[in-house]
């Protein structure tokens, strides 16, 4: 066991944790990841929206106060779906800033100057105009990742030029706020000159403008990504970093965010247009039903420690409860230990692939309402899976389901780790009072 | 005055950490100023810190903060993973005054 164990630290040392920090540390993993952080906010109201514009009753319900709310969302539809169109219907405006500005500053570059870049660079190819409209088609989910694409290379053009003093020069008396803003202007000729031509030549070539080729190439990948096999992989990912001490989810969620924010606004298209849901594995799948009290659905581990029996345990339960209502967990990760901890290696990576494989059964068979809303990651649970499925009901059950779930597979190992704990501060006991001799061995 | 700053990926379960330490030395009558961030906001913050220390969770980007702040003077360390499991604010603030006092 104790050789075992020693090769696995070996193992998460010389591999997993330089693995995670070249990831982690990837300046496009980054801006991706501070792209989608900054769009948060905006997102999460805006889709709260959706609540007000589709209550979740029935249509034929005769409660009155649903009737009401029904009829008021029928009648004022165009207003209401406004502040949602000009949030997550324009969420590529936010993503393209937000991810240019992010690449901007790791650039050293000016970031509004980068942010405001990208996102010239994305309305270029995304937003065909004509007859003084712009179509909005791409400018949701279905732009992503070409807002994801076009942010990056022209930051990158920027950073490129800046690098090799391809700039326009100004005499020195020239105050640096007004040379700051010719700076730009060469990088913003060279990619209006250079993504322009491209777009117009895709679409010459293929018929398509780029945000479409660009989804269309990547089709076979975005629906992968909504797969059992997807969902178990990328937590397996993030167990095993966790386990290793390292911040898994900032790394698996900055790689799965374009494709949830893709998927989330397909279901939100489908809702609006009264369609089946197409897609199951979205951030609120992910935040409330395999994180349920944070990594390794540890709240149920929380209320074990509680009524642990060895005090320390016991005093890591009591601070680490509260948070845990809020998914935040470091306390009974590093206090329990669990992180590179044997005794709970199991449960710690097995609860949440078992959770997900239930939630996911459950959504195939009907059971399980989806994902059409972000919802902070925050949020505790049980009232996060059901904001984020439009306040259904099912989701609270499936959420309560899975902490039974994760406090049955957490209570063996748990009392095995309770028994070690016990025996060492016996024998701590024993070898530190030794003429006592009163120290009973269990 | 000290000035320590926290750094975790969010700033969330720095700022539990933030309060612990802040509680002992007010009852130590150490003058502080205390505050947690998340790794985004790294660059722009720690030039006004004497000291940073970085979640456990975290020390994988020990290297590169520490390249950044070294500029200019600032150590940077990880926190011992017990301490922050257990919260223990009196013992990380001591860590943190012992790394003031030895930089300055």
């Amino acid at each position: 066991m104790s050789s075992l164990y020693q090769s696995m630290i070996a193992v998460i040392e010389q591999s997993i944790t330089p693995l995670a920090g070249r990831l982690g540390q990837q300046k496009y993993v980054i801006a991706i990841r501070d792209g989608f952080t900054a769009a948060l906010p905006f997102m999460i109201i805006g889709s709260f929206m959706l609540v007000f514009i589709f209550p979740p009753f029935s249509a034929e319900t005769t409660n009155s106060f649903a009737r009401a709310w029904l009829d008021f969302s029928l009648t004022y539809r165009e207003q209401l779906m406004l502040p949602f169109n000009l949030s997550m219907g324009v969420m590529t405006f936010f993503i393209s800033v937000g991810i240019g500005a992010s690449l901007g500053r790791q650039f050293n570059l000016d970031p509004v100057m980068s942010g405001l870049l990208a996102f010239m660079a994305f309305l270029l190819v995304a937003a065909p105009y004509a007859d003084g409209h712009i179509s909005t088609q791409y400018l949701s989910g279905q732009g992503i990742f070409t807002a994801l694409i076009t942010a990056i290379y022209s930051t990158r053009i920027y950073a490129w030029l800046k690098q090799n003093n391809i700039t326009i020069r100004l005499p020195k008396e020239v105050p640096t706020g007004v040379a700051r803003s010719f700076e730009i202007l060469i990088p913003v000729v060279v990619v209006m000159g250079t993504l322009h031509p491209l777009n117009l030549f895709i679409a010459a070539q293929t018929g398509m403008i780029m945000p479409q080729a660009i989804m269309h190439l990547l089709e076979p990948l975005v629906s992968a990504s909504d797969s059992l096999p997807a969902i178990l992989l990328s937590v397996l990912l993030c167990q095993i970093f966790w386990f290793a001490g390292i911040h898994g989810a900032l790394i698996v969620t900055g790689i799965m965010n374009p494709f949830w924010m893709a998927n989330l606004s397909a279901n939100q298209a489908a809702l609006a247009a009264g369609a089946a849901l197409p897609h199951i594995y979205l951030q609120g799948f992910w935040d409330h039903y395999l994180l349920i009290g944070g990594v390794g659905s540890t709240l149920p581990l929380a209320f074990l420690l509680l009524r642990s029996r060895v005090t320390h345990l016991r005093t890591i339960g009591k601070m680490g409860v509260v948070p845990s209502f809020f998914n935040i967990n470091e306390p009974i990760l590093f206090g329990a230990p669990i992180i590179m901890n044997p005794m709970l290696f199991i449960p710690f990576v097995c609860v949440p692939m078992v959770n997900a494989c239930l939630a996911y059964g459950a959504t195939r068979l009907g059971w399980l309402a989806q994902v059409v809303s972000l919802t902070p990651w925050t949020t505790p649970a049980p009232i996060g899976a059901s904001w984020a499925a439009n306040w259904a009901l099912s989701p609270v059950v499936m959420c309560v389901i899975c902490m039974v779930m994760s406090a049955l597979m957490y209570l063996p190992f748990l009392r095995a780790y309770e028994r070690s704990l016990m025996k060492t501060e016996a024998q701590k006991a024993q070898a530190s009072a030794p003429l006592t001799g009163t120290v009973s061995s269990n | 005055m000290y000035r320590i700053m926290l750094c975790c990926s969010a700033g969330m379960s720095t700022s539990l950490l933030v309060r612990k330490m802040v509680e002992s030395a007010n009852e130590r009558g150490i003058p502080v100023e205390i505050e947690a961030y998340g790794v985004a906001e790294f660059e722009t913050e720690f030039p006004r810190y004497q000291v940073v220390l970085l979640g456990p969770q975290v020390k994988y980007m020990l290297k590169t903060l520490s390249e950044k702040a070294a500029t200019h003077g600032i150590p940077v360390q990880p926190i011992e993973p017990m301490d922050y499991g257990m919260q223990r604010g009196d013992k990380v603030l001591d860590f943190a005054l012992s790394l003031i006092n030895a930089a300055h």
